[in-house]
């Protein structure tokens, strides 16, 4: 019937304005192993509990979003732009 | 073919004005708009903005972190909109979307209930007050609305889903009709 | 017939009659009643039939919990079955009909099931399915079906209205009793946004039929003043006849507003029904307590009713439930009935007391017998005596009415939505809502309070904490004060009744009886989730508002434990069934999904275009002219014309992004598998975007229209997808490019001019030389129209094979500059063409499409190979298209296919096989993804993607398909059919 998602940059919204991309995982660098890539591209874990995922607020801000929510409970913890910091951290 | 004139055809040129004493829902000019899309960084970019614009009033509408809107009722003729770009260079990117766009006005006291039957967004005035805007879904078409008046918005849609949000629009507005 | 009008008394208007019928009699009924107060009001008891055993039922409730009177309202596409007659407001003209009964509600010949029963009990239908398999086809389910049933959905369409809409507020109230006004006033006068929901008609819940007084006034004027002043507040939203059925993710709260249920002739304009979806900053639930049944033999006989109900119907609707009654109760709620009873001049024969003692004291007329128990009735379609059980004897007591007071169950559904369990408490002995619920509180009789003036200062205190909460100052809050209060203590659960004798119902609706609990224990199905299902008590349209606290109470009782060691079955949406109407809302007919119109349908539409939808979009499918008799004439004839003098067709709904930026050229780059970094300015190029599993995802051209602004094109089908996957690549994947995307599909029409006279026609609306030389193959760039008056965008692209343009113009202007493009092509002989010739043409050129690009195939099955670049360091599925099996020589790959024989010809979809090969799973070698009648040719022509397919050219094969039982010889060839050398589209 409804779930809100705290988009950072326009509020709680419906779910319906969003698209869903699946896990935010990073992207491998280009000479990666094999191994990486299937990983990334093929290999999801299936977690009961905390989840980060990628959501587009595509009738919205059209910003990706790193969406951390529960898989049980649907809470969501948090959500921020996927352009900001903590991302680019990661990888460093 | 140097001597022919083209032609403006308004997307809803066949839609009559929907008007009540509780709701008043009716098309507007076609005349610009344009998206500006800041480079990244860029601080105060509203207020630069705002040195082009003609009518003060609501004319720059946020759209998205780094994005705007200029609105005006008058077509920008096309020497014009090139240099109001190149001015805007290198801190912004201006993209010509008069066409591409179709603004809609909904005004009245049943105006926001009317509109609440397609977006979640909540539009009391003491959240959504006279000046903010916010890209929604109102049913199933995206949109963008800005609060222009205590009682009164202005709706940006997709130019192929003009007609398709009017006809929505006239739908949500009937019982107040 | 023994209820009746009461000659005075309730909140019904006397000077206001309101005819109805039920199942055909005219009857008469008040404004202000229910259709249940008025079937009573009328001495109708009897008022359907049960589902299993088709027993005689009766009106048990006076609420939303009702099992027995469902009842089917209206006629034609109005037809509303399974209405339970104690929420459906009466009307002029109201039709009413009884359910589950054949031929009439007094003689139904399914009462025979009564017989059947001991075939019946819980798990029959397992049982069932384990006899004899043939007999369950032919026997058993036709007579289950036939027996087993409800009111029938009529097959005609709704021809009313529904719609959704979205509310907010910093506290929604649920449910207008004693506890939710109090709270909505409480909040409502802080300033707070408050809505107010409750299903009934009028606010006030128990208070309108309290024999109370609050501040001197009576409790139903109390409700009446207080809804008066919430209704004049501009903070404060009172939503009668709305039933909040669920508690969502984000405190959003599902509810449907019955706005026009309750009228004959709903207006057109206005829907009949609105779903909400409410978002609240807070929640206050004040639903109330549902009371429960006393499980004793022919408890569901008609003339019983819950001695809530009883109160409701006398004191609300001035309605005496019979002219000898009896109360059976195990609290002190049964002597407040007895009192208003005597006071309206209804005798009380009896007041049977499950306790030795009572909390408040009786002096009425009744005889009181303590320490006793209704262990059975008797009667046929009504009741006519109880009998009594005390000490181990049963003494017989006539009368026509019983009561049934067994305690209150707070109707905590909601606050169990979002998986929290409810939690037995011993002390008030019922479930409570859960603990530490977020956003969500309880106060009054959901949270087991008990009391009128502990309800108004429990609603008001919680009101207060919440607004605190919120940040607002509250006033003061003035308690008001309470006289008559019964202040009812809650009892004990009487769970099962000794001497029980005939069938004592549990859950009514599905008529499950005490004796099946019994079963299913016994059988080894205590878990309570078993029990439900096993039993089917509480799976009925009711979900056991009224059976589940006593069917579990039953199964504790039976294993000796706790009902906390029971537990719950779990509590789900939707609190009381929601109409399919209401969950649709206006997403019917021209409603049901946007339609996408091209700047240039209505030029289309003035050439007589047939249209297709394409996902959202109408695309202009052919053109026919007068004498063409089939839509191939007129595909054939825009095939020629393209190839021979020039077309036109609207190409406005590709996908067009306007990519800028200092790194835009490395973006691209990076987003198609081929080069773009060194693009020329004024230059378009064919780019193909993979996934990052090394597929193709879509195919365009984009063109450098300057240093860093670029204008992509996409296909139709994937332009939404392509812009959400380049802003996931420019935001989440490399945010450090300097790149912006912007959507510029709506923003041009665009148009294709095709065809040898194509240059000779464009030059007359194009103010800049478009000869080859100024502006050759893949040229791009602005241009301005008409001497000036307008800038467009021009591309020499070509998807025909033919010297072709692509024109964007602004869209406002389309129609126009199509018009004029006609008008300079009149004399070349210039048609317009629709998505049927385009796609001859390039079928004949062996373009691919999303037909070819069909998730399966990497560049080189299409013949792309050569083109992605192998210098690039990254691009999407630059690693994965490295894969092995990727560069197999026996993937299947592009290749065309002809008949034989030009007379024959095949499908797409068909499978290639090799000549004289049985049609087998392992003999497959591939597939036809597209296929066209080519009127060059002079036969069918095809693309297939078909194993080592551009090694077979020439080789004989067999086009099977098994669906319609062709098998057509043919031959693998050249994809492109139509100028190999490409020599037309340098002209």
């Amino acid at each position: 019937m409804a779930s809100l998602v705290p988009c950072p940059n326009c509020g709680r919204r419906p779910k319906e304005e969003f698209t869903i991309k699946g896990a935010a995982l990073s992207r491998p660098a280009a000479g990666a192993d094999a191994a990486d890539w299937f990983d990334y591209v093929y290999l999801r874990d299936n977690p009961r509990g905390a989840y980060e995922e990628y959501w587009h607020h595509t009738s919205g801000c059209r910003r990706w979003l790193v969406v951390s929510r529960d898989t049980q409970t649907h809470e969501v913890a948090a959500c921020r732009d996927a352009a900001d910091g903590s991302r680019l951290e990661e990888r460093a | 073919m140097s001597e022919f004139r083209p032609t403006h055809r308004p997307a809803l040129g066949t839609k009559q004005t929907v008007s009540s004493a509780a709701l008043r829902l009716s098309p507007l000019p076609e005349g610009t708009i344009i998206h500006v899309l800041a480079q990244p960084g860029e601080q105060d970019v509203v207020s630069f903005l705002g040195r082009f614009t003609k009518s003060p009033a609501h004319a720059v509408r946020p759209v998205s972190p780094g994005q705007w809107f200029i609105v005006h009722d008058e077509p920008m003729p096309h020497q014009e909109m090139k240099s109001l770009f190149a001015t805007l260079e290198p801190r912004a990117t201006g993209v010509d979307q008069s066409h591409g766009r179709v603004r809609i006005r909904i005004e009245g006291k049943m105006a926001s209930r009317a509109l609440s039957k397609g977006t979640a967004i909540d539009l009391d005035p003491s959240v959504f007050p006279i000046g903010q805007s916010a890209v929604t879904l109102i049913g199933h078409i995206a949109a963008h609305i800005t609060r222009v008046g205590s009682e009164a918005f202005e709706i940006i849609v997709l130019r192929g889903f003009a007609e398709s949000l009017w006809d929505d629009l006239a739908r949500m507005s009937l019982e107040f009709s | 017939m023994t209820s009746y009008r009461l000659p005075k008394g309730g909140l019904i208007d006397r000077q206001a009659p309101l005819s109805f019928t039920f199942d055909g009699t005219p009857l008469q009924g008040l404004a202000g009643d229910s259709l249940a107060s008025a079937l009573l009001a009328n001495g109708q008891l009897l008022v359907g039939r049960s589902f299993k055993y088709h027993r005689p039922r009766g009106i048990l409730t006076a609420g939303a919990a009702e099992p027995n009177a469902l009842v089917t309202i209206g006629r034609g596409g109005r037809t509303e079955p399974n209405t339970r007659a104690t929420m459906q407001e009466l009307y002029e003209g109201l039709e009413a009909q009884s359910q589950n009964r054949w031929p009439s509600l007094n003689f139904d010949v399914g009462a025979l099931n009564g017989l059947l029963s001991p075939f019946l009990g819980a798990g029959f239908y397992y049982k069932t399915f384990m006899w004899p398999a043939p007999l369950w086809e032919k026997l058993y389910e036709p007579f289950i079906r036939r027996a087993a049933g409800l009111g029938k959905a009529s097959y005609e369409a709704d021809p009313d209205a529904y719609e959704k809409s979205w509310a907010h507020c910093d506290l929604l109230v649920i449910g207008a009793g004693p506890t939710g006004l109090a709270a909505a006033l409480t909040a409502g006068r802080a300033g707070a946004r408050v809505i107010l929901v409750d299903e009934g008609s009028l606010p006030g819940g128990s208070l309108l039929f309290d024999t109370a007084t609050i501040d001197g006034k009576a409790a139903a004027d109390f409700a009446r003043d207080a809804s008066g002043e919430l209704q004049s507040m501009p903070n404060l939203r009172v939503m009668m006849r709305t039933t909040a059925f669920g508690w969502y993710d984000g405190n959003v709260f599902g509810a449907v507003e019955r706005v026009q249920k309750h009228v004959r002739d709903p207006v057109n304009h206005v829907p009949v029904e609105r779903l909400w979806r409410i978002v609240a900053r807070q929640a206050l639930l004040a639903t109330g307590a549902e009371e429960r049944p006393l499980v004793f033999g022919g408890n569901d006989r008609p003339g019983v009713m819950m001695a809530s109900a009883m109160r409701a119907y006398l004191n609300r609707y001035g309605v005496a439930p019979g002219k000898a009654t009896a109360i059976f109760t195990m609290n002190d709620s049964g002597y407040a009935l007895a009192r208003d009873l005597e006071a309206a001049g209804v005798d009380v024969v009896a007041i049977v007391d499950s306790r030795p003692s009572a909390g408040v004291e009786y002096h009425g007329k009744a005889r009181l017998v303590r320490e006793a128990v209704v262990c059975g009735t008797k009667g046929r379609k009504t009741i006519s005596a109880i009998e009594v059980y005390r000490d181990g004897r049963k003494e017989t007591i006539a009368i026509d009415a019983l009561a049934m007071a067994g305690g209150g169950s707070p109707i905590i559904h909601l606050a169990c939505h979002r998986g929290g369990k409810p939690v037995w408490s011993p002390e008030k002995a019922a479930f409570l809502a859960p603990e530490g619920l977020k956003d969500l509180a309880v106060a009054g009789a959901v949270a087991a309070t008990t009391g009128l003036a502990a309800c108004l200062g429990e609603g008001a205190a919680k009101a207060q904490a919440i607004v605190k909460d919120l940040g607002l100052s509250c006033p003061p809050v003035a308690i008001p004060n309470v006289d008559g209060d019964e202040g009812a203590d809650p009892g004990r659960p009487l769970w099962s009744i000794p001497g029980v004798k005939g069938k004592a119902f549990v859950d009514f609706q599905n008529d499950v009886n005490l004796k099946d609990i019994g079963l299913a224990v016994r059988e080894g199905y205590s878990h309570v989730e078993l029990a439900k299902r096993y039993t089917t008590s509480g799976m009925a349209t009711d979900q056991g508002k009224l059976s589940n606290v006593n069917a579990i109470g039953l199964i504790a009782k039976a294993r000796g434990v706790s009902p906390a060691e029971v537990g719950t079955t779990t509590f789900r949406p939707f609190y009381t069934p929601v109409s399919f109407g209401a969950l649709t809302g206006a997403h019917t007919g021209h409603h049901f999904q946007p339609v996408r119109k091209s700047p240039l349908h209505d030029w289309a539409k003035k050439h007589g275009a047939v249209f297709v939808e394409t996902g959202l979009w109408y695309r202009s499918s052919w053109f026919p002219r007068t004498g063409e008799r089939t839509w191939r004439e007129s595909v054939e004839r825009e095939v020629l014309n393209v190839r021979k003098n020039a077309g036109l067709c609207d190409v406005s709904m590709l996908g067009k992004i306007e990519i800028s930026g200092r790194d835009a050229a490395e973006f691209l780059n990076r987003v198609y598998c081929n080069a773009f970094l060194k693009l020329p300015v004024g230059r378009a190029r064919y780019g193909l975007m993979l996934r990052e599993d090394g597929m193709i995802y879509d195919d365009g051209t984009t063109s450098r229209l300057e240093e860093n602004r670029f204008f992509m094109t996409t296909t139709t089908a994937y332009a939404a997808g392509v812009m959400n996957h380049l802003e996931f690549c420019a935001q989440a994947l490399w945010p450090d490019l300097e790149v912006r995307l912007a959507s510029i599909t709506d923003q041009w029409a665009q148009m294709a001019i095709a065809g040898p006279k194509a240059r000779t026609i464009l030059q007359k609306v194009v103010d800049e030389d478009i000869s080859d030389a100024a502006f050759p193959f893949l040229a791009a760039k602005e241009v301005s129209l008409f001497g000036g008056a307008l800038h467009g965008c021009l591309f020499r692209i070509s998807f025909s094979g033919e010297l072709a343009y692509e024109l964007a113009v602004p869209a406002g202007y389309g129609e126009s500059v199509a018009d004029a493009l006609m008008e300079a092509g009149k004399d070349h002989g210039i048609m317009p063409y629709g998505v049927e010739t385009l796609s001859v043409l390039r079928i004949e050129k062996g373009h691919v499409t999303h037909n070819e690009i069909n998730g399966t195939v990497v560049p080189a099955d299409l013949g792309f190979g050569k083109m992605v670049s192998a210098t690039k360091p990254d691009f999407i599925g630059k690693a994965m298209l490295q894969r092995e099996g990727l560069a197999a020589p026996d993937r299947p790959q592009l290749v065309g296919v002809v008949p034989f024989n030009p007379e024959q010809s095949f499908r797409t979809g068909s499978h290639i096989l090799a000549k004289g090969a049985a049609a087998t799973l392992e003999n497959d070698q591939g597939y036809v993804t597209s296929s066209a009648y080519s009127p060059h040719i002079g036969s069918t022509i095809a693309l297939a993607l078909v194993k080592n397919g551009p090694d077979r050219h020439g080789e004989e094969v067999v086009v099977w398909n098994g669906l319609y039982g062709e098998s057509t010889p043919a031959r693998l060839c050249n994809p492109v059919f139509f100028d190999p050398q490409n020599e037309r589209l340098h002209v």
